[in-house]
């Protein structure tokens, strides 16, 4: 058995579980109620019900974005010369022939996509309270599901792109999210940088 | 769900001119669809109650606009949903609690309403309201009623024709033969089921000019709906188009 390096702690792994989790659940209500899709609200019993879920669930995805921050926020506002580079070959992703900068713990497509995620996920949560607590405002209802509706458009494009990523795209990722292992000599490889300043490397 | 059946659409037309103010229509509204009375005060006018309500589906708006040759003139508008084409309410709703019947009305089902109120926020004249169950309330035109080929409660009980019923098209081209200058509803939104003939500006009468659903509604049904299914199916087709045509990330061989 290869040497293992500790990637993401067990807190880390269970609170991305529920931010994901309840992302998809958030998603699939959230698709139901903007085209009355009757057959996944009767699985919670009618549109009521499933209001209640998908409320609820918003606060389980709200608490669980700011339990996130604590782990990615600031790198991914930290952004460096080897970052440009990542972009210029695409990360690796549209070639494999390029050669990709040497990376830290995050690559810059990580960390960007984790702002947009904190983005949107703000927007949709704060909006979200709005449509469910403050109906008697007009224009706090109209502003509120404008602003839940673009920042779902943004969930809808950024997280299947995020799941292909760490799943098919990149075999042993998904490893990650499960006991938060990787192999010593991958992440020699793939996040020199990290390897090195932890002195592993 | 678009009223496909147009020729079918019905409608209610309100003649203000020929409105006496003996708002039979809300009693008659009340007795049908089983609604309590409510409460009011006297505060300065006959128009009661002050507003429509999850009890009074209908009101007459009494609107005091003397003119030089009546100085007591009063135009007695009957206001309630006004059944548009292009619905607003219908548009937002997201139980699909709110719909179109074959006759062209706006009805809903209470057992789908979850009381998010979203309806409100997009109905351009302010008309549903919620009852004390937190479901919505209004005008449906005795949906059920006009679908037994019966007419609304309310136009039935109107003893001077002040409120008709019937073909949409044909209530516009008499209102029209008789004379009347602004058929209002004729065009708005797409035509409303309750259309008003008027001899004056329909601002005199209360009613809003030019009636729109929220841009921002409208925005969200016509391009971000369709969006966030396109984009999904997007870049799920995106991610594998790039699976086959370029494949998972693959370890260099050692070559350093």
């Amino acid at each position: 058995m290869a040497e293992m390096v500790r990637k993401s702690r067990v807190d880390e792994i269970l609170n991305h579980w529920i931010l994901a989790g309840s992302c998809i659940l958030l998603s699939i209500t959230g698709f139901a109620f903007l085209f009355h899709l009757e057959p996944v609200a009767s699985v919670f019993g009618g549109f009521t019900t499933m209001a209640t879920v998908h409320n609820w669930g918003g606060v389980v995805f709200g608490l669980s974005l700011l339990y996130s921050m604590r782990d990615y926020l600031k790198e991914s506002l930290e952004y460096d010369a080897d970052d440009l580079g990542w972009f210029k070959v695409a990360g690796g992703y549209l070639s494999h022939k390029v050669t990709v900068p040497p990376m830290g713990k995050y690559n810059p497509g990580q960390k960007l996509f984790y702002l947009a995620i904190v983005g949107a996920g703000i927007a949709i949560a704060l909006s979200g309270f709005g449509i469910w607590l403050m109906k008697e405002n007009t224009t706090v209802m109209l502003v509120s599901h404008i602003v839940h509706n673009v920042a779902f458009i943004i969930f809808v494009l950024a997280v299947p792109i995020h799941i292909y990523l760490g799943t098919l795209a990149n075999p042993g990722t998904f490893q990650i999210m499960v006991n938060g292992m990787m192999p010593l000599s991958d992440a020699k490889k793939k996040h020199p940088k990290w390897m090195k300043a932890v002195g592993k490397m | 769900m678009a009223n496909d059946n147009t020729k079918n659409r019905k409608a209610i037309l309100v003649t203000p001119e020929a409105c006496i103010g003996c708002r039979a229509c809300q009693v008659a509204c009340k007795s049908w669809n089983q609604l309590p009375g409510i409460k009011t005060k006297n505060n300065g006018t006959y128009q009661n109650p002050p507003d429509l309500a999850s009890a009074a589906f209908n009101i007459i708006q009494y609107n005091e606009v003397p003119s030089q040759e009546n100085p007591v003139r009063w135009l007695f508008v009957s206001r309630r949903c006004m059944h548009c084409e292009d619905a607003g309410c219908m548009k937002i709703c997201p139980s699909g609690a709110l719909y179109r019947t074959a006759e062209g009305a706006v009805a809903y089902d209470r057992d789908k309403c979850i009381g998010c109120k979203l309806c409100v926020t997009a109905c351009p004249f302010d008309v549903p309201r919620y009852d004390t169950d937190n479901k919505v309330t209004k005008c449906h035109l005795c949906f059920d009623r006009i679908a037994a080929a019966m007419h609304p409660a309310c136009t039935k009980t109107c003893p001077t024709g002040a409120l008709k019923y019937g073909d949409r098209d044909e209530l516009i081209g008499t209102a029209k033969k008789e004379g009347f200058g602004t058929i209002y509803g004729e065009k708005d939104l797409d035509g409303l089921g309750t259309i008003y003939a008027f001899k004056d500006e329909p601002k005199l009468y209360g009613m809003k000019e030019n009636p729109t659903i929220p841009s921002s509604v409208v925005f969200w049904h016509n391009y971000l709906k369709p969006l966030s299914v396109i984009g999904l199916g997007g870049v799920v087709a995106a991610a594998a188009i790039h699976y086959l045509a370029i494949g998972p990330h693959k370890e260099k061989e050692e070559e350093v």
